[in-house]
């Protein structure tokens, strides 16, 4: 192939990734994908890579020579060769990601989930991440997250979570009557008559692939009402901390249950883990 | 692939490579404008004329002259082939791609809530000791023994370093502008070869060639990196499972990265990304694969035999190995532990 065609196929490989990340940046999808401080560099490097990309293709024809000599004896330095043939190059750099685009949902599906600690147990979670939560008192909770006209305090399902592992919590949350919103996921153990779901959502470090799930447990009288996989829902009962396989169990008595919108930020973060109020 | 398979890689893959495609434009673009406007007896001119006292030198001159490991092999083949000595061409092969600003910054990006500070500083370190210790190792070694036998023969033909030290680089127009001696804009009797120096504007364009050539020679190899980790995060690929059972053994879990690290070839401007995903490794394990990775892997053996010997190469990795997983355990147990709850 020619320099001038290896340089057009360069440049347009380049230009597909600048294009998917300035979509996915432009249509604000990549909030599912990154953190909020990595999201700004996808803008400035779909630009970056848009300008190499078009700068190369304008100039593909265009002679240019280094500026420095290439003297030593079987001086294999060159500034433009590459490992693979360009074609094979130009394939692995475009396949995968525009497969990528076509078959992403957006979300991990159950099974993915289960690897990224669904249905582990709560006290398994790093004591780095419960460190970080604020202390919760009564007082705190009637002042900052002041009660539902039918009596429910609306909760991060974060704090549902995370008093799992810390005894203190658990004592100002047992019985509370709380609302929280997550996602809607089947309940694969310790379900015989079918009365349980579970809630949860992601707790985001940089990206979702470094992700973690943070579930609890809905326990309904009687059988609960019908969502899909990964919906968004409003659920409001009561709070208690079951002793279950070994281990304490969050598990949220349910009262009321209502399809919800998916919130702006759908993980939890980092820096700012409490849901946005 | 089922259809929840596929969803799970692409968000998966999609997400890796959106973090990552940042730092890697940012190393390519530095690599690309280096490789054309850095002249070629800068590096050599700071480095001390005492030797240990250069090789030491050579593994922070990464800061200065950040290159990723791709780009710095035809680096240090082309200096050593103007005088610098292995010793330190060896040092900042492989320190150059750790030590340096932009490897620094992604990691420290990659591991926001995971030590990062740490964890940076651990890699910088550890990176720096290993190549300076390879160095002075070289340093007492023949270049017969580490290099191979067309390149150092090759060398043996070419004058000494110190003339070429004193000689103002082509691509630099020093001085009087004068290349090797001669005027630039006519006959480059020093190359053999009759170019023509190019405009200003030309090496720009010259420039961003190398950028593109670089961005797409790495961006291929963290696909496949990316494509690879995605697989093992969503637990598709086989194998997956038994890795994860590697994962909190002190001794395998080293072990099991920089293998996988040696497979996935992925550059060190963006390996951190790959490391920070692995949540169920220990912080050792993550530590060698962020350290032996850039020092060697499958495409760098590729790589490394343009200028050394099969023989050397083979124990470059092998004591890599050992010394990083060794080192690596030994930090975690004296002093990460303590930092780490």
């Amino acid at each position: 192939m020619s320099p001038r065609n290896r340089r057009i196929l360069f440049s347009l490989a380049v230009l597909v990734w600048a294009g998917i990340m300035l979509y996915f940046h432009g249509s604000g999808r990549i909030a599912r994908y990154l953190a909020p401080d990595f999201r700004p560099l996808v803008l400035l490097g779909g630009l970056g890579l848009a300008v190499l990309g078009l700068f190369n293709l304008l100039t593909a024809g265009q002679d240019a020579d280094c500026g420095h000599d290439h003297c030593g004896p079987d001086d294999g330095h060159d500034h433009e060769s590459s490992d693979l043939p360009p074609l094979v190059a130009f394939l692995l750099m475009v396949l995968p990601i525009s497969l990528s685009v076509a078959w992403t949902r957006d979300e991990f599906s159950a099974a993915s989930l289960s690897r990224k600690g669904l249905y582990d147990s709560p006290a398994e979670l790093s004591a780095t991440l419960l460190s970080n939560l604020p202390p919760l008192t009564r007082e705190l909770i009637a002042e900052r997250y002041p009660a539902t006209p039918d009596g429910y305090h609306p909760l991060s399902l974060i704090e549902l979570f995370f008093a799992t592992g810390d005894r203190e919590m658990q004592g100002v949350l047992e019985g509370l009557k709380v609302e929280t919103e997550g996602r809607w996921m089947e309940e694969r153990d310790n379900n015989p008559d079918g009365t349980r779901k579970r809630l949860y959502r992601l707790f985001l470090t940089c990206c979702i692939a470094d992700s973690r799930a943070i579930p609890i447990i809905l326990e309904y009288d009687k059988t609960p009402p019908e969502y899909g996989e990964n919906d968004w829902v409003k659920v409001a009962g009561t709070m208690h901390f079951q002793l279950e396989n070994g281990g304490i169990q969050p598990v949220l008595h349910v009262r009321r249950t209502l399809a919800a919108d998916p919130p702006y930020e759908e993980s939890f973060l980092r820096k700012n883990h409490l849901l946005p109020r | 692939m089922s259809a929840d398979a596929r969803q799970d890689f692409a968000l998966a893959f999609l997400s890796i490579l959106f973090e990552g495609a940042p730092f890697i434009l940012l190393g390519t673009l530095i690599s690309g404008f280096l490789d054309v406007y850095l002249p070629a007896g800068a590096m050599d001119r700071l480095l001390p004329k005492n030797r240990p006292l250069a090789v030491v030198v050579a593994g922070l001159l990464g800061a200065v002259f950040p290159v990723c490991e791709c780009a710095v092999v035809p680096v240090i083949r082309r200096l050593v082939g103007k005088g610098l000595p292995v010793s330190c061409a060896l040092t900042y092969m492989l320190a150059a791609p750790i030590v340096n600003p932009i490897t620094a910054l992604s990691t420290w990006k990659a591991f926001q809530g995971q030590q990062a500070g740490l964890m940076t500083s651990s890699r910088l370190l550890l990176g720096f000791l290993i190549a300076v210790a390879v160095g002075l190792i070289a340093s007492r070694l023949s270049l017969g023994t580490i290099l191979k036998a067309k390149f150092a023969a090759s060398l043996a033909e070419t004058p000494p370093a110190a003339e070429t030290r004193e000689k103002p680089a082509c691509g630099s127009h020093e001085q009087d502008d004068t290349c090797c001696g001669q005027d630039p804009h006519h006959d480059n009797s020093c190359c053999g070869r009759d170019h023509p120096h190019p405009a200003a504007d030309n090496r720009v364009v010259a420039a961003f060639r190398s950028a593109l050539k670089d961005f797409v020679d790495v961006g291929v190899y963290f696909t496949v990196g990316v494509a690879i980790t995605a697989l093992f995060n969503t637990g598709i690929a086989p194998g997956a499972e038994w890795l994860d059972s590697l994962a909190q053994n002190p001794t395998a879990a080293p072990a099991a990265l920089m293998a996988l690290a040696f497979v996935l070839s992925l550059c060190s401007t963006s390996d951190a990304f790959i490391a920070a995903t692995l949540a169920k490794f220990s912080w050792a394990a993550k530590l060698a694969f962020l350290t032996f990775g850039p020092m060697m892997d499958v495409k760098l053996i590729f790589l490394y035999q343009s200028v050394f010997s099969k023989r050397f190469i083979l124990w470059l990795g092998i004591g890599l190995f050992f010394a990083i997983g060794g080192l690596s355990i030994l930090w975690q147990n004296l002093i990460v532990s303590h930092f780490i709850p």
